[in-house]
């Protein structure tokens, strides 16, 4: 099941969750042709914004993503403040929820290296071009390989040719 | 906090992929706003879906 983006970052955004898009779903919005089916976000590991993740996601179930059925798991705040990334199944489709990015840092570090896209309607925070190739890179994995070269294709497309959209 | 760099250090793995990167998909894409690409990947979605209920069915069809 592929997830429904429009109604997960309308989630987010309508609980007041303070969250930055990366991965697969920032690509395509730098460009990216590559198809994705998750949402990938880093969120602020504030009491008050777990709260607000809490309250944006339980109605849509999140459960481990490849964990057995019914273990004892509770999407609730001391559960997510006792971890750190999370990879979840939703009634709306995998969704990551990450504390930490290798490469990147937290929400903090990652705030100053943001664009300001328009998401299904609403204004999100996207991990900028470049820091979105930084962390791709330092996580290493050869499945990202493919999709750091295209990354890295459309730095070179936006520095040489127009791209109206953004000014990365 | 940290600085990124705008222009990366060639990795001969990386470079040797880009070889295989449909440009002119890109620069399609790059013509688009980032609505119109956000528009186009739930329409693969959609597409996907579709295409896998229908491998489905016909899988089903064969075994039975």
């Amino acid at each position: 099941m592929a997830t429904n983006f429009r109604e997960v970052i309308r989630a987010l955004v309508d609980s007041g969750a303070e969250f930055i898009i990366i991965g697969g779903v920032a690509a395509r919005a730098h460009g990216s042709a590559r198809f994705t089916e998750d949402l990938d976000v880093v969120y602020r590991r504030s009491k008050e914004n777990i709260d607000r993740i809490i309250q944006a996601l339980k109605p849509y179930q999140p459960y481990l993503r490849g964990a057995p059925p019914n273990l004892p798991f509770e999407f609730d705040a001391r559960t997510i403040q006792h971890g750190l990334n999370f990879t979840f199944t939703t009634s709306l489709g995998p969704l990551d929820l990450l504390g930490e990015v290798t490469g990147g840092g937290t929400y903090e570090d990652l705030l100053s290296h943001c664009v300001t896209y328009d998401f299904f309607g609403e204004d999100c925070l996207c991990l900028d071009l470049p820091t979105l190739i930084r962390v791709k890179r330092a996580a290493g994995r050869p499945k990202d390989f493919e999709a750091i070269a295209e990354l890295e294709a459309l730095v070179e497309e936006k520095t040489t040719g127009n791209d109206p959209t953004t000014s990365n | 906090m940290f600085e990124t760099a705008t222009e990366f250090e060639p990795d001969p793995v990386i470079e040797a992929y880009k070889k295989g990167i449909d440009r002119t998909l890109l620069r399609e894409n790059l013509k688009l706003t980032v609505e119109e690409r956000l528009k186009n990947l739930e329409a693969l979605q959609e597409f996907a879906e579709e295409l896998q209920k229908h491998l489905h069915k016909k899988d089903g069809h064969k075994l039975s």
